[in-house]
């Protein structure tokens, strides 16, 4: 019988640091990991513990990559590993993937996505792919706001980004030397770009941003059926059982962690 | 099967490698075991003590009279603590073989948290393991069943919704014996009796409709919330969990990783857990999801009367009232039942 604790030996494989508490780390695997955007893996380091994270690569390549905060526990350790140290992995989790198949974004459908701190995680996946699963017709436009432009996720890549039909649009929490952009939380950007037309919003971060954001684009006119937003929630199985990640009929873990607005709001404590 | 039979039968068991555990009478009293229950609900069949589960050496240490045991048999299917590996450095090891053991005496009540049980765990290969070693000797007495709060009474077409291996009836001076699985068949004709019914098991759901009382509790808590009940419960709730460990369809648990001695050493273990405790739903920088003791109340209630019943189409609850019998602000099941139904 398959046990779904065992996880596979993965080998790191590369490091870089991204912030001065996030590092991102790649991962060989003996067997694929099959993900899409949106899922996420169970990282297990024994005498540690395991914990969630969304992978953050192109989901073509046989590796995972991982960006992970040092938030605890088992982070602390990730943080302190080097090349070739192994963990264990186990997953895709997860069955609310960003609903891509939903819509035909070949034809129509452009993405909006309002992004804050950690949150631009798992979005990268979805950029890296997106000629094959959006088309390259999509328009996608980017607001991401983190503390300071040193906590800034993947930047020296968001150059290579603005060629691919891409609009990103950055703000930091608080003005700061040599910051000419935006600063305020996320939602200022709303006041200072258009969002693009008939579009799919994503929104990913900590749960504070969600409420206003949600208001942002209520007023815009979005329907509670086409705003996706990923909950955070502790895990311990991963797999539906536990009930750690339990959000009225919904299991985090299992059912999401990607939603619909339409499916969570009459859900008390929901966000 | 006559009381000699059944005394035949119990040392057979043991011979051919099964301990029995079962429901035994103890004089410890009641003070002893739980002085709160001994203040609020001074009133039990026996007066000085109570029944548990035990291991047995004859059927005559058995205690028939259909009173649920205090705790249930929840730990022979879901263990407080049990070890999904061992590591050491880098490498990994399976944890030991399970033992054997048959459980004689289990109430059609508590056979239905096994229903629940088979559910939940149907994909595990820890508790599918376990489930393998166990041999079930479900037990009733005709046809009233104590302590119930759905009025289940026992009658011969429940026994095809539920999950055992042999079943006995009390009927006036004997018991009435029934198979469930081919395990059981086994068991019996080795033994040498032949006087038993097969009934073959139809699943946990009666065919067709769904129970009323069920859909009524789903709907009010998903459609109709009444969020002062919870803010009630919530003001008297002390947290304490004891519904949780004695309640047979609490299964929530958490993984942990135990260090042993030697460095780098150690195990993977699951252990039971509680939706009351203030960690369950803490995330690493100190937020919690389920804020108050009200929202934990009704996560409590919300999972046993709409999670579950979504998942698999019957109650997280076999209405045995062993989560009233140890709270220590008396907090009273059937009493909030009413309440989330009348709202
Ligand atoms: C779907 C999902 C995707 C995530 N993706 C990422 C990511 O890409 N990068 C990243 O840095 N972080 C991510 N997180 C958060 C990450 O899981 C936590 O930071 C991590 O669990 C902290 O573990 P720790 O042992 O270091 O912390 P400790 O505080 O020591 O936590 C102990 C244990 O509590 C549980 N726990 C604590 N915090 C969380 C949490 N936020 N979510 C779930 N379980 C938790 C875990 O079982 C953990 O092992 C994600 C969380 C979820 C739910
Ligand atoms: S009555 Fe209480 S202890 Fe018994 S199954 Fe229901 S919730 Fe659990
Ligand atoms: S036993 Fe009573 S006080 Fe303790 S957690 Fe349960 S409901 Fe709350
Ligand atoms: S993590 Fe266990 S139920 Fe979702």
């Amino acid at each position: 019988m398959n046990n779904p604790y065992e996880s596979q030996s993965a080998r790191i494989s590369f490091i870089s640091r991204q912030t001065d508490n996030i590092k991102l780390f790649r991962f060989e695997l003996g067997k694929k990991i099959k993900y899409q955007p949106g899922q996420f893996v169970e990282l297990s380091l024994p005498g540690f513990g395991e914990a969630p994270f969304a992978p953050c690569g192109d989901a073509k390549e046989n590796y995972i990559e991982l960006c992970v905060r040092n938030a605890g526990k088992l982070t602390a350790k990730l943080h302190e590993m080097k090349v070739g140290d192994k963990v264990g992995l186990r997953g895709p989790f997860g069955n609310g993937v960003w609903p891509l198949n939903k819509y035909d974004f070949k034809k129509q459908k452009n993405l909006f996505i309002a992004v804050g701190g950690l949150g631009f995680v798992p979005l990268r996946t979805l950029i890296l792919g997106k000629d094959d699963l959006l088309g390259s017709g999509t328009k996608v436009q980017i607001f991401y706001g983190a503390k300071s432009p040193d906590d800034m996720l993947f930047r020296h890549e968001y150059d290579r980004w603005k060629k691919q039909n891409i609009q990103l649009e950055l703000t930091v929490d608080k003005e700061c030397v040599g910051w000419k952009g935006c600063t305020g939380l996320v939602t200022t950007l709303f006041d200072k770009h258009e969002v693009v037309q008939n579009s799919v919003a994503f929104i990913c971060g900590p749960p504070v941003m969600y409420r206003p954001i949600l208001e942002k684009l209520q007023k815009l006119g979005f329907a509670d059926e086409d705003i996706y937003l990923s909950l955070e929630r502790r895990m311990h199985c991963g797999i539906g059982v536990c009930q750690h990640c339990a959000v009225g009929p919904y299991y985090t873990c299992k059912d999401g962690p990607v939603f619909s607005w339409a499916q969570l709001k009459t859900i008390p404590e929901a966000i | 099967m006559t009381q000699g039979g059944l005394e035949k039968f119990v040392a057979y068991l043991r011979q051919n490698g099964w301990p029995i555990f079962g429901p035994v009478f103890s004089a410890e009293k009641t003070e002893e075991v739980s002085p709160f229950l001994a203040a609020h609900q001074p009133k039990s069949a026996h007066k000085d003590g109570q029944i548990y589960i035990k291991e047995i050496q004859k059927a005559e240490d058995l205690d028939l009279s259909g009173q649920l045991p205090f705790y249930s048999f929840k730990r022979f299917f879901v263990p407080e603590q049990e070890c999904l590996f061992q590591y050491e450095k880098e490498k990994l090891d399976q944890p030991e073989k399970e033992q054997k053991a048959a459980l004689l005496g289990m109430s059609i009540l508590d056979l239905k948290a096994v229903n629940l049980y088979d559910q939940v765990f149907e994909k595990d290969p820890y508790y599918q393991l376990r489930r393998r070693n166990l041999l079930i000797i479900g037990y009733s007495l005709t046809p009233e069943i104590q302590g119930n709060l759905f009025e289940i009474e026992y009658e011969e077409n429940i026994l095809e919704h539920l999950p055992f291996d042999i079943f006995l009836v009390k009927t006036d001076k004997a018991f009435k014996v029934f198979t469930g699985s081919i395990k059981g068949q086994r068991v019996l004709e080795d033994f040498g009796y032949k006087d038993y019914q097969h009934i073959q098991y139809s699943g946990p759901v009666k065919e067709g409709k769904l129970e009323e009382r069920m859909e009524r509790l789903r709907d009010r808590l998903k459609n109709h919330p009444n969020p002062q009940i919870w803010e009630e419960l919530g003001k008297i709730c002390i947290e304490c969990g004891k519904c949780t460990l004695a309640c047979p369809t609490c299964f929530c648990f958490r993984i942990d990783d135990k260090p042993a001695l030697k460095e780098g050493a150690g195990k993977r273990t699951r252990e039971w857990d509680s939706c009351f405790y203030q960690e369950f739903s803490e995330v690493a920088g100190g937020h919690k999801f389920l804020k108050t003791t009200a929202a934990r109340i009704l996560f409590w209630y919300y999972h046993k009367f709409a999670r579950i019943p979504d998942e698999f189409d019957f109650m997280g609850c076999v209405g045995c009232k062993r989560c009233a019998k140890v709270c220590p602000v008396g907090i009273n099941i059937e009493e909030v039942l009413k309440k989330i139904e009348n709202s």
